[in-house]
């Protein structure tokens, strides 16, 4: 049976295949400057980012290669956030790679593959494509991890990175596995079709749970988060940013789309488990980012905690019961959200990277001491994202916060709210702290600043515009988000 | 759209001052001064054109915002949050000018963060819709935030944020409590179409009311505020005990009394209570300060139990009574800051034991702190008594709850006139230190500070009616809806729930009274 191609669906996806080829066919040229290759990425992602948004505002719905590959306004949704966070993590790499002795090439081909990579993911509509758009992405987020061959902890971040995931892998594919044996398909429709609620085999509840734990390693959700700090801390800054970021969207993306489509017959039993994942996550994060004093570490906690917010979503989707208004607003909050956090967590991760000394970066949290008046831009870049984080209006994190709490208060989830709503007080010591030590503590030593690069500035201010204009006119997301439900 | 300017117009003066900072300190004075001022003008047409013979909402304006989830720019005022936005807008130039040579460091940022305090502010008074009222409370905390944190005194990081953290601890709970309304007030977060019984109505009472009582603060979840007053700068104290602490009580009769009503009942026996405590254990920890500010800041602790006091009495005259007391409290706390803040200036020391005698030296300082002193005691003619007197009538009389508690709440009276006739008596009499021989008494710009304040503190004790009457029908709204039900305890004297006359016998009593008093007087 000849297959028949639709080109057209699976053009953002080819958009990034093309970046990629031409990336590596210049990388081959010593002659072209290698900031030539980060524009082309950003260009690349930026017209496949175009492409996205022209057929999601098209509604384009449609499936390929035997129903193995979906495309509809969910996975276009998470195909922005993921352009969007390439382009962002784009910007703020160039001027940070931007040493004589550093390989750029490779760089920006491997942020390209783990893209293409989270976009299989979302648009999987297959578990075996699921596996392997999060290997794809994996792999590559390894290799990446462990870029700065060179720096002791980068290779060890990578070497962490890729062990811990590749027992997360093993996991998740063992759950497939299982969940192939039980249901006796992979695809997701199918196995939605063959779990009945009278035909709930151990078999599927074991590999609902073993995807829960393989998920839960990728998108660093506690119990399963103890790679994260060590990996954000030593990874290069810019790869801390990209990790977690687009990848942790694409794991919640494909979370979303195997536990909303394919075992919806087992909802009660991975709501209940989701509920308290997301108050453990939440309140773990929050309270160890609170001793931190390396501020990647402390990003990484955060990021944690973050991961506990979407998680309130997802429960809230699955613990709607059968209220579809309750349902499409569970999901929609979780996608909004991880927009949100994806560009306010970049800008963070970028203000770190803006905060460069001569003898390198500024990572603990005492070195921001006196920025506010020696250093404003960065500052108020610093404090912006900083705020959004921990939820203040009128930024976009506050938005996306509200949007998850009301969707679970829809679902009736009170305590899980409160624990919630708690934590973002919580949350807001250890944000804040940052903003005290910028603003109202002087410097103990003069460090010498180096000046702004002006790629890290554009993307910075894009971030602050994204989190500010979504925070003040949160119509202009969220109605995107509420039409992209499934 | 006259109200949306008031709101926005100092946001518009932050704008400014961000892009003229490069003009010098005194251009950045200058501006903010004048969007204060101006926004103070603009804030009398509101009192000027507000209709008094009706209790709804007036001005309201309503553009959709986030229309997908039921949210929209609602605003609008009645006669109660009408009193706040005029009280704010006044304070606000006054701060501004008095803290106009007392900022040496970052001066552009901390106009900026007073003004925009200010909107967040007056958003809060003005938001009909949930959602907003959310967003201008949380937003509010950020400038405060740095007001303290930056301009602060030694222990400023501590006291900052242990404000943040309580305020946030309580507004997590009214996030929820918002959030749960909205889906049993049909999908929709406009205040104005919130009525009926709700579900869990005690649950939604305490999540809304733990919020308020931790701004108000009544006792015991009053400790971030000693911490705040001391550690923020004078014009942080002023705007702290001015005006934020009365969003604790403007909340709770905003939502917590009209929503629910029959939940507020049910705990009106302890909230008294507390109340009561926070009078007494207040005025007793003001007495025994060394720290001048201390003792005005364990003062408001007092004072604002008070307000809760009345505003729980169920009476017209009470409620009013607290309402009026909001607004005596930041104009008198307001003044004894502003007058703390100066000597502090002169001396660079706070301490009670380091003065004495000052009268001498600067008598202009003496007669105004004098003045200032025994409206905060609520002497007859001047502006506390009016307000403390209403909310012990009305609670008295009504019966809303036990008459014990009136007595010992009035005993807080005379435990206030001890603490602060007992400071002024150390600070101003007695022998002159050698140290304090050249203090220098207040300068012209210090005297137009305290002018205004010092013309309200007396108009509003002399003749309260034109407060009283543009908020008396707007009051009366939400006693006709505490009053639906009989109150628990007996009631000494029948009173006709939904009668207008019954607020204007209070007056009319208080009037009698103070006349017969001014009688005795002379």
């Amino acid at each position: 049976m000849p297959i028949e191609i639709n080109w057209q669906l699976l053009m953002p996806e080819l958009v990034i295949a093309l970046t990629l080829i031409i990336v590596l066919v210049f990388d081959l040229f010593d002659s072209i400057s290698k900031t030539v290759l980060g524009w082309m990425t950003i260009v690349g992602a930026g017209i496949a980012l175009w492409v996205s948004i022209q057929m999601h505002q098209a509604g384009t719905v449609g499936t390929q290669f035997n129903e193995m590959f979906k495309v509809d306004s969910f996975s276009l949704f998470f195909n922005i956030i993921f352009l969007v966070s390439t382009i962002l993590v784009a910007l703020i790499s160039m001027s940070y790679l931007d040493r004589g002795d550093r390989k750029q090439g490779p760089y920006y081909l491997l942020i390209l593959l783990a893209t293409l990579g989270m976009m299989l993911m979302a648009a999987g509509n297959e578990l075996i494509i699921v596996f392997l758009g999060l290997e794809l992405m994996s792999l590559s987020l390894y290799v990446l991890a462990g870029y700065f061959r060179e720096s002791p902890a980068s290779s060890e971040a990578g070497m962490k990175y890729l062990l811990l995931g590749a027992f997360a892998s093993a996991f998740f594919l063992y759950g497939i596995a299982l969940i192939y044996g039980g249901a006796g398909t992979t695809s997701v429709p199918a196995i939605a079709e063959a779990i009945t609620a009278d035909n709930k085999s151990p078999l599927l509840l074991a590999g609902m749970f073993l995807l829960v734990v393989g998920f839960g390693f990728k998108v660093a959700i506690v119990p399963f988060h103890q790679w994260a700090p060590d990996v954000y801390e030593g990874a290069p800054t810019t790869i801390a940013a990209f990790i977690s970021a687009g990848p942790k969207a694409a794991g919640f993306a494909a979370f979303l789309r195997i536990f909303m489509e394919a075992l919806p017959n087992l909802q009660v039993e991975w709501s209940g488990v989701l509920i308290l994942l997301a108050m453990l996550t939440m309140t773990v994060g929050n309270v160890i980012a609170i001793a931190q004093t390396n501020i990647k570490r402390m990003l990484a906690y955060s990021s944690i905690a973050h991961a506990g917010y979407v998680l309130i979503g997802l429960a809230a989707a699955g613990a709607a019961a059968g209220n579809e208004a309750a349902r499409s607003e569970g999901i929609s909050s979780t996608i909004l959200y991880l927009l949100i956090y994806c560009v306010m967590n970049i800008g963070a991760f970028g203000a770190v990277i803006l905060a460069k000394t001569e003898d390198g970066e500024s990572l603990m949290i005492s070195d921001y001491a006196g920025l506010g008046t020696r250093k404003p831009l960065l500052a108020i870049f610093m404090s912006v994202m900083l705020l959004s984080l921990a939820g203040f209006p009128p930024t976009a994190g506050f938005v996306g916060k509200f949007y998850i709490f009301k969707s679970a208060i829809g679902s009736e989830l009170y305590l899980l709210v409160i624990v919630g709503a708690i934590n973002t007080a919580i949350s807001a010591f250890y944000y804040l702290r940052v903003v005290v030590t910028m603003y109202m503590r002087e410097p103990e030593e003069e460090l010498a600043f180096t000046p702004y690069a002006s790629t890290l500035v554009v993307g910075l201010i894009l971030a602050v515009i994204g989190v500010l204009l979504i925070g003040i006119l949160p119509s202009l997301m969220l109605t995107p988000a509420q039409n992209s439900v499934f | 759209m006259l109200l949306s300017i008031v709101i926005f117009l100092p946001l518009l003066g932050v704008i400014a001052i961000a892009l003229l900072r490069g003009l010098g300190a005194t251009a950045i004075k200058t501006i903010a001064l004048g969007i204060g001022v101006l926004t103070f003008v603009i804030s009398l047409g509101l009192y000027t054109g507000f209709n008094a013979d009706t209790g709804t909402f007036q001005y309201v304006t309503q553009e959709n915002w986030i229309s997908s989830l039921g949210i929209s720019y609602h605003i609008g005022i009645d006669g109660i949050s009408l009193w706040l936005v005029l009280l704010t807008t006044f304070l606000t130039p006054v701060c501004i000018l008095a803290a106009w040579d007392s900022i040496d460091k970052g001066l552009s940022g901390f106009m900026m963060s007073l003004l925009a305090l200010e909107t967040g502010m007056l958003g809060v008074f003005c938001s009909l819709d949930l959602f907003l009222f959310f967003v201008f409370w949380e937003s509010m905390l950020i400038p405060m935030y740095f007001l303290i944190g930056v301009w602060g005194g030694e222990r400023r990081i501590y006291a900052t944020i242990k404000f943040v953290l309580y305020t946030m601890a309580g507004s997590a709970l009214m996030l929820v409590g918002i959030l749960a309304l909205y889906f049993q007030n049909d999908n929709s977060f406009d205040l104005t179409t919130l009525s009926g019984s709700f579900e869990h109505s005690d649950l939604l009472f305490l999540a809304f009311f733990i919020a308020f009582a931790i701004k108000v603060p009544l006792f015991p979840f009053h400790t971030w505020l000693p911490d705040a007053h001391v550690e923020a700068p004078t014009v942080g104290s002023v705007i702290l005990a001015g005006v934020l602490l009365k969003m604790g009580t403007y909340g709770i009769i905003r939502f917590c009394l009209p929503l629910f009503p029959d939940a507020a009942e049910k705990f009106t026996p302890l909230i008294v209570t507390l109340a009561v405590i926070g009078i007494i254990y207040g005025a007793l920890v003001a007495m025994v300060q060394p720290d001048l500010k201390k003792l005005v800041a364990y003062s408001s602790v007092s004072h604002l139990g008070f307000v809760v006091l009345g505003l729980f009495s169920q009476s017209a005259a009470g409620i009013q009574g607290s309402v009026l007391q909001m607004i005596n409290h930041g104009l008198s706390t307001g003044a004894l800051f502003l007058l703390v803040g100066m000597i502090y200036e002169r001396r660079h020391s706070r301490m009670i034991v380091d003065f004495g005698g000052l009268s001498k030296r600067m008598p202009i300082f003496a007669v105004i702190f004098m003045i200032v002193t025994l409206s905060s005691i609520g002497l007859p003619g001047l502006n506390g008594f009016v307000g403390e007197y209403m909310i012990l009538f009305g609670s008295f009389v009504r019966g809303a709850f036990s008459k014990v508690h009136v007595v010992f709440a009035t005993a807080g009276v005379i435990l206030a006139a001890v603490y602060m006739l007992w400071m002024f008596q150390r600070v101003m009499f007695g022998t002159l230190d050698k140290t304090n021989e050249n203090l220098p008494d207040l300068n012209a710009r210090e005297i137009v500070v305290m002018l205004p304040l010092l013309l309200f503190i007396v108009w509003i004790g002399v003749y309260p009616k034109p407060f009283l009457s543009k908020m008396e029908k707007s009051v009366g709204i939400v006693v006709t809806k505490v009053q639906t039900t009989e109150p628990a305890m007996g009631r000494l004297e029948k009173q006709k729930p939904r009668d207008p006359k019954l607020a204007l016998h209070g007056t009319q009593h208080i009037q009698d009274e103070k006349s017969e008093k001014e009688a005795e007087t002379k």
